[in-house]
């Protein structure tokens, strides 16, 4: 006991702002809506406890709460995969020793810091509104563009895109962790004759395992709570028809467009089981397909 | 969004500066400040905030800091307000939300005031009840309006169009869609295509002889009703003679973007008080029609308060406010900075006061008001809680219709079962 303390005693003085944050502001509210999502809560009245009646309703007679799910993890399923490609992609052009790499690594970086503004949120809907300039660069080289944001068979892919483009800090995390692999591996490889192909399958995706699990955990988590964007470009409805319904969203219009402040925290703590759940099974399974190369006791 | 005059800025920070130096004296207590919070456009808010400074300087003391927001959000940010206790002290109510609000506690009532600090007694009995819930006035009128087809004149001239606006029916619409759209080459469409907008669909389910909302708040509209209007705007969408269903699906757009501001259309559905607005980014100049009658059907338009100022349960100086709110119907100077742009006010005083001073677009929007009063049906029943997620599920599912992704009949059945879920769910 006392050794883990002298161990861990600067870690704990480091957490310190975090911690009070967390149980002076955060704790509180996250208890009570745990309570809350047992009873109706209309903002204004008193909650009254109905016990699982919202989860029960959110299982069996909510059309729209399968919709969010089934959006929600279309996009997760698309958005985190093509972000982590695009990241490590860049990471690896980057990862080649030039001279003006920091001025790289700072332009990349900027849309991650910019992608979840509203500002860019707006300039997304503009960019791929009907008339929009995706369209008007598509008409150029004579291919009629589709409305992309209205239509409800598209729209999802234009967030996908929104997505990859941040791919910031992920690739940041890549970069560094690229650096960490020995160069003597890719030149004793080189001399072998080892093609390229295999130089990256053989030694560059498995030294990098540890930093693509890293990534992949923290990008689905993310992924799962993506709103702004959403919720700007489907003017906060999940519109058109529903195709843009992100989890969130729904959360959102239910607690603060319906007044079901009760219901919307059930939503909610679902989500978070929804979310725990991945991130055990991404714990469970790497330990397959993980390796660290310097494992202590 | 919000924007503080400039006497309300000094009115703060004298009493911060105040409030530091000599703490609770009697100069912080005669600071009074009160917010007015309401849903608003460009010229809506400049005559608003013109309304403020007036009252501001006939009542040194009082400080109004004026909050305004576009309607898309307006009802969000004051949910958000009433959950953290934190609402303006009078704020600009809606016919449709009315019911929900009072019931949810959110408003005072304001009868103790009559009479003593509010003054009524000679206004219109009929637009004034329009506030009531439960026999109390929790809702002050600050004008009437009724649904309207704007047109473009200048379209209408160039087809040549000579139809009754006042009498015409959905078939005549037709016609005049058709004419429209010829006349300019396509460039210019007949109409809005008006599928998602439950306010016209409203009209259209009076006209076939019901109301969309019966007795204690149950729907009363049928799949039919529903099935019936969706299949009309299906038939001219064929046609091409309204707007691109691109542009349909963009839900609740700003008014500067609809299509009679634009130009890609003729005519679309609003607000009779609406006109002054959309006249301001109107190229051409606009007129106004009824919404078309059903051949030998009901009538399906109605007369309604527009907009309420209501007392929030959170106003502390309800004096202020009341004297604010009393100012808004009566004080002559300042009724005549809000003209009709949010509606014909219900005092007769203060429409004879306004009538020779009117601009061309509020002269329109009188004449108008006259020509429909014998062709409109009763004020509809409050609208139950609920009725907000309702419009959205419309204009939902109406959606996957517009786009041709939903079967016109099976869309139009699960609406009306959504809808009866939604307001069960919402009791």
């Amino acid at each position: 006991m006392k050794r883990f303390f002298a161990r861990n005693a600067p870690a704990y003085v480091f957490l310190l702002p975090w911690l009070i944050g967390f149980f002076l502001l955060a704790l509180g509210p996250i208890l009570a809506s745990l309570y809350l999502s047992f009873t109706r809560y209309d903002m204004v009245s008193a909650p009254r406890w109905i016990g699982w009646g919202n989860y029960e309703y959110m299982f069996t007679r909510d059309r729209r709460f399968w919709k969010a799910l089934e959006v929600t993890f279309t996009y997760v399923a698309l958005a985190v995969p093509a972000r982590l490609i695009m990241a490590l992609g860049v990471a690896m052009l980057l990862d080649k020793g030039l001279r003006t790499i920091g001025l790289y690594r700072a332009i990349f970086y900027l849309p991650s810091l910019l992608g979840a503004s509203i500002a860019i949120a707006i300039l997304w809907r503009q960019l791929f509104a009907a008339d929009g300039v995706v369209n008007q660069v598509l008409a150029m080289v004579g291919i009629q563009g589709a409305s992309w944001i209205t239509d409800p068979d598209t729209s999802l892919y234009t967030l996908v895109v929104l997505a990859m483009w941040q791919f910031g800090s992920p690739m940041l995390i890549f970069l560094a962790g690229l650096r960490g692999i020995p160069r003597d591996l890719y030149e004793a490889a080189e001399i072998d004759g080892t093609p390229r192909w295999r130089q990256f399958t053989r030694i560059t995706l498995p030294l990098l395992a540890p930093v693509i699990f890293f990534n992949l955990v923290l990008q689905t988590i993310d992924s799962f709570k993506t709103f702004s964007s959403a919720f700007i470009i489907s003017n906060g409805t999940g519109a058109p028809a529903d195709s843009l319904l992100f989890y969130t969203v729904y959360l959102f219009n239910e607690a603060f467009k319906f007044f079901r402040m009760g219901y919307a925290s059930a939503l909610a703590w679902f989500l978070l089981v929804i979310i725990a759940t991945f991130t055990a099974i991404a714990f469970f399974t790497s330990k397959y397909w993980v390796h660290y190369e310097n494992e202590r006791d | 969004m919000t924007r503080l005059t400039r006497r309300a800025l000094l009115g703060t920070i004298g009493a911060a500066a105040a409030a530091s130096t000599l703490p609770a004296t009697p100069i912080f207590a005669a600071d009074r400040s009160i917010r007015h919070y309401w849903w608003g456009n460009p010229e809506r808010d400049k005559r608003t905030f013109a309304v403020i400074d007036t009252f501001q300087k006939k009542n040194a003391g009082i400080a109004v800091s004026g909050e305004t927001i576009g309607w898309g959000d307006y009802w969000t940010k004051m949910a958000t307000q009433t959950a953290g206790r934190n609402m303006a002290d009078l704020v600009q109510m809606d016919y449709r939300f009315l019911f929900e609000y009072v019931h949810r506690g959110a408003l005072k009532p304001l009868d103790e005031f009559v009479g003593k600090s509010l003054m009524i007694a000679d206004f219109d009995k009929g637009p004034l009840d329009g506030g009531k819930v439960d026999g109390k006035l929790y809702a002050l009128n600050i004008g009437s309006n009724s649904q309207v087809m704007v047109h473009n004149t200048r379209a209408f001239k160039e087809a040549g169009i000579d139809a009754d606006l006042i009498n015409w029916t959905w078939d005549d619409f037709g016609k005049v869609c058709e004419k429209i759209t010829a006349k300019s080459g396509g460039k210019m469409k007949g109409s809005d295509d008006l599928s998602l907008m439950i306010e016209t669909f409203e009209s259209w389910v009076r006209q076939n002889g019901r109301e969309f909302y019966g007795p204690e708040g149950k729907v009363t509209a049928t799949a039919e009703d529903v099935a019936s209007w969706w299949q009309m705007w299906a038939d001219l969408r064929k046609a091409g003679v309204v707007r691109d269903k691109n542009k349909t699906v963009i839900l609740d757009p700003p008014i500067a973007e609809s299509g009679i501001a634009v130009g890609d259309t003729a005519m679309s559905h609003y607000w009779s008080n609406q006109m002054v607005g959309i006249q301001a980014v109107a190229k051409d100049k606009i007129g106004a029609a009824m919404v078309p009658h059903k051949a030998g059907g009901k009538p399906g338009q109605f007369i309604k308060p527009s907009m309420f100022l209501s007392l929030s349960r959170d106003a502390k100086d309800t004096e202020a406010a009341i004297a604010y709110m009393n100012a808004w119907v009566n004080d002559p100077e300042i009724s005549g900075i809000l003209g009709l742009e949010r509606g014909i006010p219900c005092s007769p005083k203060v429409r004879a006061a306004l009538t020779p001073k009117l601009t061309e677009v509020e002269k329109l929007s009188v004449d108008y008001f006259t020509a429909i009063q014998s062709k409109v049906g009763p004020l509809p029943l409050p609208a139950p809680k609920g009725a907000g997620e309702v419009r959205d599920a419309f204009m939902r599912i109406g959606t996957d219709v517009v786009l041709g992704k939903a079967e016109v009949a099976e869309a139009a059945g699960m609406f009306i079962e959504d809808a009866q879920t939604i307001v069960e769910r919402a009791q």
